[in-house]
């Protein structure tokens, strides 16, 4: 029967991890204490014992199929979920862009397009994107190669026609189209932006 | 031939299924043995086992081959054996009895004796915090810090719980 008090050191003595001064007095108590000594070598064996057993064991059925058909049901859903987010977001802007041109008197779209609300607007896009971006920057590899791949296409497409507005929009800067267009694709980059920090985190 | 496991891990990270059911076949009874030590339920397991390779395969792109990917698949798989249990504590505990080791009696490589059988046996009875402790430290060969790390417990009570469960194995062992 080993010394009920030794039981921490013992097992530190076996994994090597006791101090010179430690071990020297855990092996004087060994030199003199049999239950200490067996507790010793009955450790040693079981860590022979654990060490020994099989690295492998296979399951009772093959997981494969039903790993493969995660996979490709994840996937789908993943471009299924990007797609139709973005055509939501691009219909609900044009609704909202089309309302507005035809909804609104002439002196308060005339106001608005003058006023601080557009740059308000505009801002509040860039700081969106923005947030979002670097959010992204911090979680992209989560995402699975061939769905990075899908967002950063889209990104480049979304950019291009952010760019295209942009230039026309600096041409004839009061042109109401043209700013319904901006933010449309502004739109979408921050709704796929968020579809796209949300599947990663 | 055999393929190259950087070159299967490589075609794998550009969506190659075929190279990842190869990673798959290659590592399955690994991941499968660890799941199995760790939660001591042979169903729970397998849906961890599936859960690391559907995690492994969602997370390629982030391997950049620093480690071994063997090393990197059962860093992820223990990380999924303790999410999930993290998950599985909101819902109804499964129980596991101990005298149905069926699972434990599979070794792919023929070596399993009874010597083997008996402290598979035992390490399944012990409690699971205990179980776990074992498993990382004295079977797979993880440090005190990496399973605290690995686990969310504190450096002390991974000691502790391994101190605990080698006293529990060498009574049970020595009956």
């Amino acid at each position: 029967m080993m010394c009920s008090d030794r039981e921490v050191q013992l097992s530190e003595y076996v994994d090597g991890t006791l101090g010179v001064e430690a071990r020297a007095l855990v092996e004087a108590h060994l030199a003199q204490c049999a239950g200490c000594r067996e507790a010793v070598a009955e450790l040693r064996a079981l860590l022979a014992g654990a060490a020994a057993l099989p690295k492998s064991i296979e399951p009772g059925r093959d997981l494969w199929a039903p790993i493969t058909a995660r996979i490709v049901q994840r996937a789908t859903w993943n471009v299924q979920r990007a797609f139709w987010r973005g055509a939501l977001a691009v219909a609900a802007t044009l609704v909202v862009g089309f309302a507005l041109y035809h909804l609104l008197p002439s002196s308060t779209a005339h106001d608005r397009r003058e006023g601080r609300g557009w740059v308000a607007v505009q801002a509040d896009y860039a700081r969106a994107t923005d947030d979002l971006a670097a959010a992204l920057a911090t979680e992209r590899d989560r995402l699975e190669p061939a769905t990075l791949a899908l967002l950063e296409r889209n990104l480049g497409v979304i950019d291009a026609a952010i760019r295209e507005s942009r230039d026309a929009l600096a041409r004839d800067p009061e042109n109401i189209e043209l700013r319904a267009l901006f933010a449309a694709a502004a739109r979408q980059k921050v709704e796929l932006l968020r579809w796209a920090t949300r599947a990663a985190t | 031939m055999q393929a190259d496991p950087s070159d299967l891990v490589q075609r794998a990270q550009q969506g190659d299924q075929a190279a990842f059911e190869a990673l798959y076949r290659a590592h399955v009874g690994r991941v499968y043995a660890l799941c199995l030590r760790l939660t001591a339920d042979p169903v729970r397991a397998e849906e961890l086992t599936q859960d690391a390779f559907v995690r492994a395969w969602e997370r390629l792109a982030s391997f950049r081959g620093e480690s071994a990917f063997s090393s990197w698949l059962y860093r992820l798989t223990v990380n999924v054996v303790f999410l999930g249990q993290r998950a599985s504590r909101r819902r109804a505990l499964r129980v596991f009895t101990t005298d149905d080791p069926a699972a434990l009696e599979r070794p792919s490589d023929g070596s399993g004796t009874g010597a083997h059988l008996d402290l598979e046996r035992a390490i399944a009875a012990l409690p699971p915090g205990a179980r776990q402790v074992f498993v990382l430290h004295d079977v797979e060969g993880y440090r005190h810090h990496e399973i605290a790390e690995l686990t969310g417990i504190a450096v002390g009570t991974s000691k502790a719980q391994l101190f605990r469960a080698r006293r529990l194995l060498r009574e049970a062992l020595s009956r």
